[in-house]
């Protein structure tokens, strides 16, 4: 990844990542019944806030750093993690809400910020996922 | 080692639950939405549940194709602990009584 992919990385990031912690997609339930849910978050919600700031923080420091980035599988974990949670608010922030979002817009549209970032984020996330897949 | 890993690690619990309660097998539920990549849907239910690479496409397609599939039944703690890792892996998980 060359410098300025990992400069407008870093930009998204620092742009999506305020919003995770208000996405309804970032902030899934687990319980239908709210008693339930709220125990449930009172056990594992700030473990699970804390583990998505380490992911992201990792992701951060490598786009930071000036050396070439290798990924361990671990860190390709975090990565995809993060991508995934980056991808999910965006969407959420485009008001994309079912299958299909696709074709609502224009091949125009598609090559422009912001649906231009989800793809590129999208783009990074099959690469890492097929980098797994390979071994 | 992180968060949602030590996570599972320690499982988590529920207060108040007779063992036969504890026991009783809970639905794991994941959810399609419009965004997440199949092929990481495929990846992380093979990571998290060591299923080989047909029953996770076959679950993926079901979550996909129908909404939801239900991708494990476990103790209400053990799912509990499973959801947590789906939730801290992006995906949309519910657990709900079998």
């Amino acid at each position: 990844m060359g410098r300025r992919e990992r400069q407008a990385l870093a930009k998204i990031l620092e742009r999506l990542e305020p919003m995770l912690e208000e996405s309804r997609w970032t902030n899934s339930r687990a319980y239908e019944d709210d008693a339930e849910e709220e125990e449930f978050q009172r056990l594992v919600g700030s473990d699970l806030e804390q583990a998505r700031a380490d992911d992201l923080a990792v992701v951060r420091s490598a786009l930071e750093a000036d050396v070439p980035i290798r990924l361990d599988v671990e860190q390709t974990w975090r990565w995809l993690r993060s991508l995934n949670f980056l991808r999910l608010a965006l969407a959420e922030r485009l008001g994309i809400e079912e299958d299909g979002w696709e074709e609502k817009y224009s091949p125009r549209e598609h090559r422009r910020p912001p649906l231009a970032t989800l793809h590129l984020l999208s783009w990074v996330q099959e690469e890492l996922v097929e980098a797994l897949a390979s071994g | 080692m992180s968060a949602i890993e030590e996570l599972a690690a320690q499982g988590t619990g529920t207060s108040d639950q007779t063992e036969q309660h504890r026991d009783h097998p809970w639905r794991v539920i994941v959810w399609n939405d419009p965004v997440t990549l199949m092929s990481y849907v495929v990846f992380v239910l093979r990571r998290l549940f060591g299923y080989d690479l047909e029953t996770a496409t076959q679950l993926m397609l079901k979550v996909h194709n129908e909404g939801s599939a239900v991708v494990a039944t476990e103790a209400r703690e053990r799912a509990e602990v499973t959801v947590a890792q789906l939730h801290a892996h992006g995906l949309q998980a519910t657990l709900a009584r079998d």
